[in-house]
């Protein structure tokens, strides 16, 4: 029998597990939402993430102005690619899976460029806090509070940004109807390099923080990013309410699984899901709750 | 089928077939076909191992362009059932004494299993999402032959089983040859008839291929399962090739490599899995000293054929002057 206690302390690793989850998720759905791109290359743009920081920590010495500059970073690259790779897809009549090659072949690229030039060893990040509380009997450890808080803040400020701001605006807009908004002289290409700019903003973001965790290596992108695609998955394609409620329930049941089994059966626990969701519903949860 | 309509059938195949060979790609294809014939005379053992691994790296390729390039279903559970196929056929060869001739086929029955379970949501969905459901359907499978460890030998291999043929290399040269090439002629022969008509005009628009009386489910279905049992028997050829089997054979980065050599080759023909298992398998061989940056080219010729080459190498022409006049013109 497995006690309240364990189960408890599974919950609260799993919510706090989801944040970081929702971190990397969320922005897989927005570009998808507005652009309809699957972007093959988010756990890529995950990984450059915490290569930066680890490197601009090196260089600078300064934790924060590592995340600072590995999230720039980022938006940087994610605005070239759509840019320079993706733009020049749109229009064809499969644009979708296009996208989706392109991304991939980006990934790979990228992935192998690092692993020649800068090896395949694990890299360590410090870690930003040490400290460990004990609530209740339930462990918290404080890194992974502060992780969970400036996911929280970083997705709230994402949301100001889409629905207070006039670039807000226009990114419903494009995400819409990009015809329509480019009557109303809304530039569409300028919002999906926008758009992708800050969703792989978001992607680095995460690098950078959960690299004390991951550590730093060439594909260290991969796992978070099928996690990513599952939550993103479940939650529909496109939209961030469900993103964020698939995030957090399936990092739940994913630690509470691993109560019972090994986490590589707790992946395809998770899959299934998945694969259920996609055939009962195929825009997942999200349309529940949006309608 | 009754007679008549097969001697029809057959006979649009074969004038397909004379037309086909008088074209660039179908010269370049006969005297390849006869380059094979003619190889064990010519080539090191060592060679002939690698061309055999090329033409199921071929079949295996134009499986997937029979699904994912004629009816449009981007399926990436293909490494995955390739994979299957491969372990059923060794598992039964090494674990319950089956002929190992007759597991080959056994393999790709067991592929058209696997492949049935995420059938309905791949009918179901379209375009990307098709991508997805089958991604985690081909995820499933890999962690699979992970957790049931005792039966597949887990991430060491299984390599107990029988060799074909007695060991007979030559022999065995030639019936991968015979059988890569009978299982492409068999998609050959689909696509040029009106299956293959009813597949592209699925590709095209699934809707207007459904108002025209065609049962859309019933075609989608069956190139899947075709496709994917196609794929099973390319898995059990390949496993009696290398003689060992492992986990990786299906993992993500297998998927990716098939993908690659389809987008490549060109993925609106079945001929583009020649030119694609050539440039990309070739290539790999080629530069088997240089590791990863073999990757690094692949990552970079998918970005740059996706950009540049949508219909791939084969239905690209080398013509320069027309290829500069559409860069210009973009």
């Amino acid at each position: 029998m497995v006690s309240g206690s364990l189960v408890a302390q599974q919950v609260v690793n799993g919510l706090l597990f989801g944040g970081q989850l929702a971190l990397i998720a969320v922005g897989l759905t927005l570009i998808w939402g507005v652009a309809r791109v699957l972007n093959f290359a988010h756990g890529a743009l995950f990984m450059i993430g915490g290569y930066v920081g680890f490197f601009g920590l090196q260089w600078t010495g300064n934790l924060v102005v590592a995340i600072v500059l590995a999230t720039v970073v980022v938006f940087v690259v994610g605005w070239l690619i759509e840019s320079v790779f993706v733009e020049p897809l749109r229009g064809r009549e499969e644009f979708d899976i296009a996208s989706m090659v392109i991304t991939l072949g980006l990934a790979i690229f990228v992935e192998n460029t690092l692993l020649v030039g800068l090896g395949s060893q694990r890299r360590t990040f410090p870690q930003l806090l040490d400290a460990v509380w004990n609530v209740g009997g339930i462990t918290i450890s404080a890194q992974r509070l502060l992780i969970f808080l400036i996911s929280v803040t970083a997705l709230g400020a994402l949301f100001a940004v889409i629905f207070y701001t006039k670039l807000g605006l226009a990114v419903r807009a494009v995400s819409q109807d990009s015809d329509t908004a480019l009557l109303m002289g809304v530039r569409p290409e300028r919002v999906y390099a926008f758009t992708f700019g800050g969703s792989a903003a978001l992607a680095g973001l995460a690098g950078v923080l959960l690299a004390p965790l991951y550590t730093i290596y060439p594909s260290v992108g991969w796992s978070p990013f099928l996690l990513a695609f599952i939550v993103v998955m479940v939650g529909g394609l496109g939209s961030v309410r469900g993103t964020l409620v698939a995030a957090l329930a399936l990092a739940v049941i994913r630690s509470i699984t691993t109560i019972w089994v090994a986490s590589e059966t707790a992946m395809v626990v998770l899959f299934v899901i998945m694969v259920a969701v996609l055939v009962v519903a195929p825009d997942g949860i999200g349309g529940w709750l949006e309608a | 089928m009754n007679g008549d309509s097969l001697r029809v059938t057959l006979g649009r195949v074969g004038r397909r077939l004379r037309e086909d060979a008088k074209t660039r790609n179908g010269k370049l294809f006969l005297a390849g076909a006869t380059l094979s014939l003619l190889a064990p005379a010519i080539l090191t053992s060592y060679a002939l191992e690698i061309f055999m691994q090329l033409f199921i790296v071929v079949l295996l390729v134009g499986s997937w362009i029979f699904i994912a390039g004629y009816f449009g279903i981007f399926t990436f559970a293909h490494a995955a059932l390739y994979g299957v196929g491969a372990y059923a056929a060794v598992l039964l060869a090494g674990e319950l004494g089956v002929p190992p001739l007759l597991t080959i086929f056994v393999g790709g029955l067991a592929a058209v299993v696997f492949c049935l379970p995420i059938a309905y949501p791949v009918l179901r969905l379209q375009g990307a999402y098709v991508g997805m459901v089958t991604l985690a359907y081909a995820e499933i499978i890999y962690r699979g032959t992970i957790i049931f460890r005792d039966v597949t030998g887990g991430p060491t291999g299984y390599s107990g089983f029988p060799a074909l043929f007695g060991g007979d290399r030559l022999v065995m040269y030639y019936f991968v040859l015979v059988t890569v090439a009978a299982f492409m002629l068999l998609q050959y022969g689909l696509l040029v008839n009106r299956f293959g008509l009813v597949a592209r005009a699925i590709r095209e628009s699934e809707d207007a291929a459904q108002m025209l009386g065609n049962n859309v489910s019933r075609y989608k279905l069956t190139g899947f399962v075709i496709g994917s049992g196609i794929a099973g028997i390319a898995g059990a050829l390949q496993a009696y090739t290398i003689l060992i089997m492992s986990p990786p054979v299906l993992e993500l980065t297998q998927m990716i490599e098939i993908m690659a050599m389809g987008i490549i080759g060109g993925p609106r023909t079945l001929g583009g899995a020649v030119f694609g298992g050539l440039a990309v398998f070739g290539l790999a061989e080629v530069l088997r000293g240089l590791g990863e940056i073999r990757l690094i080219i692949w990552g970079a010729m998918l970005v740059i054929v996706t950009l540049y080459f949508p219909d791939g190498i084969a239905e690209s022409t080398l013509n320069l002057k027309s290829r500069l006049k559409e860069l210009v013109d973009r």
